[in-house]
């Protein structure tokens, strides 16, 4: 890998780490879990919209199949944590799938459509099949993940907001990691040609449909992630946690960010999650200053934050600027 | 020489704010944290609850309270789990309250409950009918307002005894109140021996609910249609219902029940579709009470409009608090133990007493009104 | 059992007018335009609360307002494309235009919000307790009439406009392939603008007469739009008479739903069967001959 990136992955990690010894009360630590969480959103669409090309509305559906699948087998079935949370990431993954071959012939705004429509038969399974997820009378007391106890150190419990937060961001950096490697491979050259020109891309005998399929799959499926740990950090799931104005916020975290980059819509992400909190004071005002600035992104700088960085960075005086120029070339 | 003026200047300047600041110290305050929906549909509430709280706060402060005066932070719990729980540890970390305020919805209210138990801060909740938020019996939360199986119950029996029901269709939205009252109804209706002829829960965003009145309308005689939902809706229910046929006010022979809450000025919108309407409304405007005509007299002086449920119960939060305080409450503890201990307070609302549960058992809470042909209430004495 | 029956099929398609109302200006943008304009429900919402402005704080007609909800529709169709699809026009785009119109959408709806408030407005026109009572036992307010009579006219206006003008034929040139109308002599942009302008126009004027049914509150044209999205798709994207069908179609599901099954599970239907249309017939179920760009 190269040095460069090592570095990168190395500060995260560090920011990671000292997070919490900066922000010790619960609620900062609690916000900054919250963004983990979006983080991992983001990115999943991101891989789904901005490398493959594909406008998928439905987003909020894997995360709200996630988070009610692990809650649901671990209440109702009594599984292991883990267990019910790879099994969630396994079935968002699935569902991802499933619309991704049915939308596969679909183009565009068809797509966006039908993944729209999925995802509100999806909110309206959830609110009406009481019997299965309680509805919009809820699930209650939802526990955080077990506290692992390793060998010859203090037990590790997640009820306390500082560890809650190593794990989960701990897994939205994995996640990050894993999303990077495969977009750095030749899968991912396979998806930038087909969100490219898909025509083209068939006749180089790359295969959209199984691509296609594949990159909601991924995509989805940390979504499912994010959703299991949503529950297991609020403690309290209702089924208006998943509408579809969570899709377009998510949609707005990727633009906003820029969706033709990884690292764009982890600051997106980061953002529009933190900027509320600071504008706890605005109430309305923020969601209008959300609209704004999705619109005037897409108009103005459709690359995001990810081109206004590229635009600033050649400013930089001296020989750093040539050196991040020429690793940009 | 300079030099030494300055000193002193500054020393005095240093002695005068320390001096002032002991002078703050002696005013003893009593923190109380406010977690209400302030942004989103259900800002509906919010806004309502801040009223009735302002105007109780100016009146207790006027003259404090045992030397303590009341002070309130609110922070907005947007009606949903995730704000709310953000709202809460905010407020708990960094304004340290005595006791909470909140929230409307039950889903919020039950997302906080947990955060004040840990922090051991007693949690005041007027708004939420779930029978969740009390039955667990938890030590820091209290309920002044009627559950959901207080109030279903209570109309359920009511309907079957003095109204001769026995045939009802209930009518519901999908939320956790509109749901759990439904459920009562019907259990208790059911266990009389009354018949319940349909079940029929909808969506809020339902706009027309002339296929549902249709429906209704289908099933033949009908005597009681419990309806649990909000104004909005409820509007459009009872105007669609009387279109049909259906009620009373259409020249049918049903009466509506209910309901989750209607605002006084309901009838001026509705017409005579809301004739012979029997509802459960949790303040009485009608009530020859000084201290309900004193508040509602007040209310209309600051605010120029009619006085909601919603306005009368932050009202009557206050008052309580200030009732504790009175009564030797100061710091969580205390305050905690003495509001379990309440066992005769008058509010506008009606009286409150709690069991070991910390539910308000009075009910006195539970008023009964009909709409008559004038579109004015009257309070029906069933309690 | 058919008075129930025979007054669902009143309600659907009372209710299916309504819905096709507002879906025609969808359909009208994206035959021409290939663009979706999410913003097109807050114009509803918008156009409501004109009517409502207009009837009560300044004591106008309630017919006049109608005309005023279509103005002001107009005007901001206008607005929304010079300042958004225009200037991405020129960069080709398939998907910006269409994420940039969903934040436009989250703007109006909050914006509204925090000048509305959320309170639902109690909009009642002259018309809608005024019950006609019909044979068997069924019965339509006077509003609801009306609004299957505006329907029907509007409808037929655009229909005719569409085959018989000049302005029509140009429209349905540019739809067809937009170089070559350009070539004839037809400026594109010209009629992109009439026809944003009037399916805004449509818009604004279905929310003044979709108030006085509606809870009004900021969030109200948003309960209209998905179906509308709906409808179009089942209808087919830029077919008119598509659209009316699958109109009618949608106001009868839910009618019918309602009756014999549950009020709730409406959404499911419709959009099961969005999904059942996409998967076996994605150009809708009475398909104009479309290419797609391939």
């Amino acid at each position: 890998m190269y040095s460069g990136r090592r570095v990168g992955y190395l500060i995260a990690a560090a920011v990671i780490a000292l997070l919490p010894l900066i922000f010790q009360d619960s609620y900062w630590r609690t916000n900054l879990t919250v963004c983990a969480i979006t983080v991992m959103l983001a990115i999943g669409l991101d891989f789904i919209l901005g490398y493959a090309g594909q406008l998928n509305l439905g987003h909020c559906a894997f995360y709200g199949i996630g988070a009610y699948a692990s809650t649901l087998l671990i209440t109702r079935l009594g599984v292991p944590f883990w267990i019910a949370f790879a099994c969630a990431i396994a079935l968002a993954g699935a569902a991802g799938m499933a619309l991704a071959m049915f939308a596969v012939r679909l183009r565009g705004h068809y797509l966006a459509i039908a993944s729209l429509a999925f995802a509100v038969i999806v909110h309206q399974v959830l609110l009406n099949w009481i019997s299965l997820t309680q509805g919009p009378l809820g699930i209650y007391g939802i526990r955080p993940p077990p506290p692992i106890a390793l060998p010859g150190l203090p037990v590790i419990s997640f009820a306390n907001a500082g560890n809650m937060f190593y794990l989960v961001a701990g897994f939205a950096l994995l996640f990050y990691f894993l999303l990077d490697q495969i977009l750095r491979s030749p899968i991912g050259e396979a998806l930038t040609a087909i969100r490219e020109d898909e025509v083209s891309a068939a006749s180089f005998g790359i295969n959209c449909a199984g691509w296609k399929v594949f990159a909601f799959g991924i995509g989805s499926a940390v979504a499912g992630a994010a959703g299991a740990f949503y529950a297991s950090l609020v403690g309290t799931l209702v089924p208006d946690a998943f509408i579809i104005t969570e899709s377009f916020t998510i949609l707005a975290m990727v633009i906003v960010g820029g969706m033709a980059t990884l690292l764009g819509p982890v600051c997106g992400a980061i953002l529009l999650t933190v900027l509320p909190e600071l504008l706890r004071g605005f109430g309305d005002l923020r969601l209008v200053l959300y609209g704004a600035a999705l619109t005037l992104v897409v108009l103005f700088m459709p690359g995001g934050m990810a081109q206004a960085a590229r635009l600033i960075r050649p400013r930089l005086p001296g020989v750093r600027a040539k050196l991040l120029h020429d690793r940009a070339a | 020489m300079r030099k030494t003026s300055l000193c002193i200047a500054v020393a005095a300047i240093f002695g005068l704010s320390v001096a002032t600041s002991c002078a703050y110290a002696q005013d003893k305050l009593i923190k109380i944290g406010g977690l209400f929906p302030m942004s989103g549909p259900g800002s509906y509430f919010g806004v309502q609850d801040k009223q009735g709280i302002e105007l109780a706060l100016a009146e207790m402060n006027k003259t404090g309270v045992n030397g303590y005066k009341l002070e309130i932070q609110y922070e907005d719990s947007a009606c949903s789990p995730l704000p709310a729980t953000q709202a809460g540890k905010r407020l708990l970390d960094q304004y340290k309250p005595q006791i909470v305020l909140g929230e409307e919805c039950s889903d919020a209210t039950l997302a906080i409950m947990p955060l004040m138990d840990e922090a051991k801060v007693p949690f005041l909740n007027a708004g939420s009918s779930s029978i969740k938020v009390t039955d667990p019996g938890n030590p820091w939360t209290f309920r002044i307002m009627p559950n959901e199986v207080m109030q279903g119950v209570d109309i359920a029996t009511n309907a079957y005894k003095r109204l001769n029901a026995r045939s009802a269709v209930l009518l519901y939205e999908n939320t956790n109140a509109g749901i759990g009252n439904a459920k009562v109804f019907g259990d208790t209706f059911k266990s009389l021996g009354g018949q319940v002829l349909a079940d029929i829960g909808f969506g809020r965003d339902v706009n027309d609910f002339t296929a549902i009145a249709t429906r209704i309308a289908g099933l033949g005689k009908v005597d009681v249609i419990p309806t649990y939902t909000l104004e909005g809706q409820g509007l459009r229910i009872t105007q669609a219902l009387a279109q049909a046929g259906v009620t009373k006010g259409g020249g049918g022979g049903a009466i509506q029940l209910g309901t989750i809450w209607l605002p006084f000025g309901f009838e001026q919108k509705a017409g005579k579709a809301a004739l012979g309407y029997v509802r459960i409304v949790q303040f009485d405007p009608t009530d020859k009470r000084e201290l309900v005509q004193n508040f509602i007299r007040s209310f209309k002086a600051k605010y120029n409009q009619e006085p909601t449920h919603l306005n009368a119960h932050a009202y009557d939060q206050i008052l309580l608090i200030a009732d504790v305080v009175r009564r030797g409450g100061k710091d969580p503890q205390s305050i905690r133990d003495t509001l379990a201990a309440t066992k005769d307070f008058h509010g506008v609302t009606g009286s409150v007493e709690f069991d070991k549960h910390n539910q308000n058992i009075r009910m006195d809470t539970i008023h009964y009104m009909e709409t008559l042909p004038d579109l004015s209430w009257q309070a029906l004495a069933w309690n | 059992m058919l008075a129930v029956a025979v007054q669902q099929a009143i309600n659907g398609v009372v209710f299916g007018s309504l819905y096709v109302l507002v879906a025609l200006g969808l359909t009208l943008i994206y035959g021409v335009l290939v663009q979706i304009n999410f913003a097109h429900a807050d114009i509803v919402t918008i156009g409501a609360f004109a009517a409502y402005f207009f009837t009560y704080t300044l004591g106008g007609n309630y017919v006049a307002s109608i005309g005023v909800a279509l103005l002001i529709g107009a005007a901001l169709g206008w607005l929304i494309n010079a300042s958004i699809f225009a200037p991405l026009r020129e960069r080709g785009s398939e998907l910006l235009p269409l994420i940039a119109t969903i934040g436009v959408s989250v703007l109006l709806q909050n914006a509204m919000l925090l000048w509305f408030g959320p309170i639902p407005y109690s909009f009642d026109s002259p018309y809608s307790n005024q019950v006609i009572r019909l044979p068997g036992g069924t019965f339509i307010t006077l509003q609801n009439l009306i609004i299957i009579a505006v329907s029907t006219v509007t409808i037929a206006l655009l229909y005719g406009f569409m085959r018989f003008t000049f302005m029509g034929k140009a429209l349905r040139a540019v739809a067809q392939d937009r170089e070559t109308a350009g070539l004839m002599g037809i400026n594109p942009n010209a009629v992109i603008m009439l026809t944003f302008v009037i399916a805004s126009a449509l818009a604004g004027m279905g929310g003044a007469m979709l108030g006085p049914i509606l809870v009004l509150t900021p969030f109200a044209g948003t309960s209209v739009i998905v179906k509308a999205f709906a409808i179009v798709i089942i209808g087919g994207f830029g077919n008119v008479e598509g659209t009316v069908i699958a109109g009618l179609l949608v106001g009868l599901i839910e009618s019918y739903t309602t009756q014999f099954i549950n009020p709730g599970l409406t959404d499911i239907v419709v959009f099961t069967l969005l999904l059942a249309v996409l998967a076996l017939r994605p150009t809708g179920l009475i398909a104009e001959k479309r290419e797609e760009n391939v």
